[in-house]
Order: C-alpha cells, then sequence, then structure tokens
C-alpha cells in the first residue's frame, strides 16, 4: 500500500491537477483577498500621484507570463486613467512589443483615455542597456517615433516630457531580470522612481531592492494582481485566477503532506 | 591583429566608461552619453546574428538529417511568415498581430502551463523532509505557497479566530525577513564576481570572450 503510494502514476497527478484548475474556473468560487504591504506601497504611491503626472510602464514579459502579469497590467493602467495620470508603455523586449500596444489600447477603450494625450506606446529597441540609459538623456535619442512610427514630437503627451526627469514613476512589470536593470541603470543613477510589478517565482529576488526603498512598491504574480483589484474595487482576472490558484496550491500542499507521510512510515518500516 | 585589437577597444572603452561614470565634468558626461548612443546602434546587429545562428543551427539539423529534423522546417516556416509578414506590413499589421495573438500567444502559455503538472508531480516525489535543511526549506515552502493562496487565511481565520489571516502574515515575515537576508546575500556575492571579472577583461586576463583557447 504505502510501497503504491509512493510510486503513484504521474498521470493521476496530472489528472488531480487538471481538475484543480477546471472545476474552481467552473464554480467561480470567490475568496476574500489579503492585500500586502509591498501591492498597498505601489497603490498608494500611484493614488497619490496628482493628475497630469506620468508613468511610464515597461511591458517587460512574454505571452508565457501574460496569465500572471496581464492582469496587473489592466488594474494598474487602469487606476491611471481614472486619476488622469498619463501613461507611457514601452518594451525592452521584442517579443512584448504587441502585447504592449494591445494592452494599452484595450484599456483605453475600457477607461476612455485618448492616445496621444492619455497615453503613448514607444514600443520596442534592442540593447536593454543601453535604451535606459540613452532615455535618462533623452527619450527621443532611443525612440525617435512611436509604435506606430509618429514622430515623438507629434505626440501631444510627448511635447513636455524629455528624459527621466518628467516621468514621475516607472512600472516595470517583468518575468526575467528586467527590474534590476531599471533599478541599476534608472534609479541609482538618475534617482528615477521605480516600482514593480513581477511573475510569482522571482518575487523573492525583489524583497531587498523594496527594503532599500530602490523599489516603491512591488505586486508579487497574480496575487499583486488580486490585490490591485481590490484596492480599486474592481475585480477581474487577477481576483478569478487566485481561486484557481488556491484549489491548485491546496493540492500540492496536500500532495507535498501525503507524500511525506508515506516516506515516514516507510522508513520506520525499513529501520 | 585579430586579438590587439579587440583586446585594446576593450580596454579604452571600459576605462573610459568607468572614469565617465563617476565625472561630472561636462566633456566627460557628453562622451559617457556619446558611446552610449553608439551601443545603441551596435545592438540591432546583435538580433542579425541571433538570425544567421539560428539559421545554420537549424539547416546543419536538416542537412545531417538529426533526431526530429523535420521540426526544423517549421522554424523556418514560422520564422518567414513573421519576417514576410512583418517587415513589409509592419508590427500592426493585421496578419501579423494575428498571428501573434492567435498562435503565438496561445502556444507560449500552453509551454508554460504544462509546468504545472510536472511541478506537482516533481513536489510529490522529491519534496521529502530527509535532513534539517531540507525540513526547513519544506515547511517554508508549505507556508509560502499557504500564505500566497486566499484560501488559506480563509481556512485559518474559520478554524482558528483569535489570530486573524496568520497564512499571509507568516509568509509575509519568511519574504521580509530570511529571504531577504538570503538575497542580499547572493546579490553582494553576485556584485563582487561581476566587478572582479570586469576588471579581467579590461585589463585583458580574461579573453575567453574573443573565442578560440585561451592565451592564442
Amino acid at each position: 500500500m504505502i510501497e503504491k503510494l509512493m510510486n503513484i502514476d504521474r498521470r493521476i497527478i496530472f489528472i488531480l491537477v487538471a481538475l484543480a484548475v477546471i472545476i474552481p474556473s467552473l464554480l467561480e468560487v470567490n475568496f476574500p483577498i489579503t492585500v500586502s504591504q509591498p501591492t498597498r506601497s505601489t497603490y498608494d504611491y500611484i493614488e497619490a500621484l496628482p493628475p497630469g503626472s506620468t508613468i511610464m510602464v515597461g511591458f517587460n514579459y512574454g505571452p508565457s507570463s501574460l496569465a500572471e502579469l496581464h492582469p496587473m497590467a489592466k488594474a494598474v493602467i487602469y487606476h491611471c486613467f481614472q486619476k488622469k495620470i498619463r501613461v507611457i508603455g514601452m518594451t525592452l523586449l521584442a517579443e512584448a512589443a504587441t502585447l504592449g500596444d494591445n494592452m494599452l489600447k484595450d484599456v483605453a477603450a475600457e477607461a476612455g483615455a485618448v492616445y496621444g494625450q492619455d497615453y503613448a506606446y514607444l514600443g520596442f529597441r534592442p540593447g536593454a542597456t543601453q535604451v535606459l540609459l540613452g532615455m535618462g538623456t533623452a527619450i527621443d535619442s532611443v525612440f525617435e517615433a512611436d509604435y506606430a512610427g509618429t514622430s515623438l514630437a507629434e505626440i501631444p503627451l510627448m511635447a513636455d516630457i524629455t528624459n527621466y526627469e518628467q516621468v514621475d514613476l516607472v512600472l516595470d512589470l517583468a518575468s526575467g531580470s528586467s527590474t534590476e536593470w531599471w533599478i541599476t541603470y534608472t534609479n541609482t543613477r538618475y534617482n528615477q522612481q521605480i516600482a514593480a510589478g513581477v511573475t510569482g517565482v522571482i518575487v523573492s529576488q525583489m524583497y531587498p531592492y523594496l527594503q532599500t526603498k530602490q523599489l516603491v512598491g512591488l505586486m508579487p504574480g497574480l496575487l499583486g494582481a488580486a490585490e490591485y483589484e481590490k484596492l480599486i474595487g474592481m475585480p477581474a482576472k487577477g481576483t478569478e485566477g487566485m481561486s484557481i490558484q488556491s484549489f491548485a496550491h491546496l493540492l500540492v500542499v496536500g500532495l507535498v503532506i501525503l507524500g511525506n507521510i508515506a516516506f515516514f512510515i516507510q522508513r520506520r518500516q525499513g529501520e | 591583429m585579430r586579438r590587439q585589437v579587440p583586446l585594446i577597444l576593450c580596454f579604452a572603452f571600459g576605462i573610459v566608461m568607468a572614469l565617465t561614470e563617476f565625472s561630472p565634468h561636462p566633456f566627460s558626461q557628453w562622451l559617457n552619453e556619446e558611446i552610449i548612443d553608439w551601443a545603441l546602434v551596435i545592438g540591432p546587429f546583435a538580433l542579425v546574428l541571433a538570425v544567421a545562428t539560428l539559421v545554420q543551427s537549424h539547416w546543419t539539423r536538416i542537412r545531417r538529417r538529426s533526431e526530429y529534423w523535420q521540426y526544423s522546417f517549421l522554424v523556418f516556416i514560422g520564422m518567414a511568415s513573421m519576417v514576410l509578414i512583418g517587415i513589409p506590413g509592419g508590427q500592426r499589421h493585421e496578419a501579423f498581430v494575428w498571428l501573434f495573438r492567435y498562435v503565438q500567444v496561445p502556444m507560449d502559455a500552453t509551454m508554460f502551463s504544462l509546468l504545472a503538472f510536472f511541478i506537482a508531480s516533481a513536489a510529490y516525489r522529491a519534496f521529502r523532509a530527509r535532513t534539517l535543511e531540507a525540513t526547513l526549506l519544506l515547511a517554508a515552502a508549505l507556508i509560502v505557497m499557504i500564505g500566497n493562496a486566499p484560501v488559506g487565511d480563509l481556512i485559518w481565520n474559520t478554524i482558528m479566530p483569535f489570530q486573524d489571516n496568520l497564512p499571509s502574515t507568516a509568509r509575509q515575515w519568511i519574504l521580509d525577513n530570511p529571504n531577504l537576508s538570503a538575497r542580499r546575500g547572493i546579490i553582494l556575492g553576485i556584485s563582487l564576481g561581476v566587478i572582479s571579472q570586469s576588471i579581467r577583461i579590461i585589463l585583458g586576463i580574461e579573453r575567453s570572450y574573443l573565442g578560440g583557447v585561451e592565451g592564442d
């Protein structure tokens, strides 16, 4: 019996995981969300910005991390548009260029934001380090035109924005090392304020920067998205995803505990 | 000459960039910004190199009939489709956006989603409390997992109403304290390693980036 439990067919585990994901998504169960301090700090910082301020959003994630970071991007950008905070989007990843464009257009349509006045999207340029350093001198030295090819000089929003001095906050949405690049090259050198929203697997790496205030706030994975949605009072994909994540986590915790009980019984029998 | 010129360039630019970083003099700042602009121009060449390497490696697989060589044709078909639509039509072309949204996004998301199944299976088989260190790791992982799921707080608050939201509070404590301390140590170690490696490269002691056998 114990031997069988220890060598359980992995296809059974795969079926259990599939059920743990499918059933909650069909039942639409919602659990109460407790907002963590790092997410609250991000929200508070943006909430305190006066209308007309500018946020630069870095869409530094690919389609593989879309499920975690898209809800977060949507919640924060919607919050900015509601507060009349201007949004400049860009990316350091080639594969994220279309993704950022689609996201901004979708949220803008929902919030009634106007391109060129409330937001602009610069797209992608290769050479992450040089892009970050170059924008410290002049954004138009790196992005001479926006994603659609319109010269930055013709975009009203960009008229009074030269470099980081006119950007009140950078929000990096990342599935890789880009947040550390922003901190190294823009916070240290240009004293740029930075907040981050990152995937669950890299969130633990960000805590030293949070403590040193090199990050003003941090949103951890899908949970961060759900927390932000709660703060702006607009439950959406992040909140929906938390019920699925809850069941999946419970299943993994259950499996680990079961595996360890079987392991200890087998070890005792061996002794 | 093939090795001396890159070494001299590396030394000169390394020293100049390090000095200009610490000097507020206008000329120094101008030089720093000028070199960053040059680097911006060099950046796109890396993409050309990446495409050339990809084509070369998959063409070699097809020529040698390596295992699963047929899939290399899919790489060429995928790349050619995106390039043929993307270059003349631009990144906002309807077909280009369609291919991204309905081909690349689902495929990428599917590949990543498969991880959930393998992680669950691996956690069941490998996550054992064999030693004290493994037990500590296991306990921390379980607390963080439960704290990351809102259902953890809900269950706790229902059965233990004297201390609200303990799972998420415990998770936050683990991230704020032991995790932060360990990460800071790792960051310091990496940073010291990067500094020493940079000095070795600038001074020409480390030459492996030139290719070939060291000391040629």
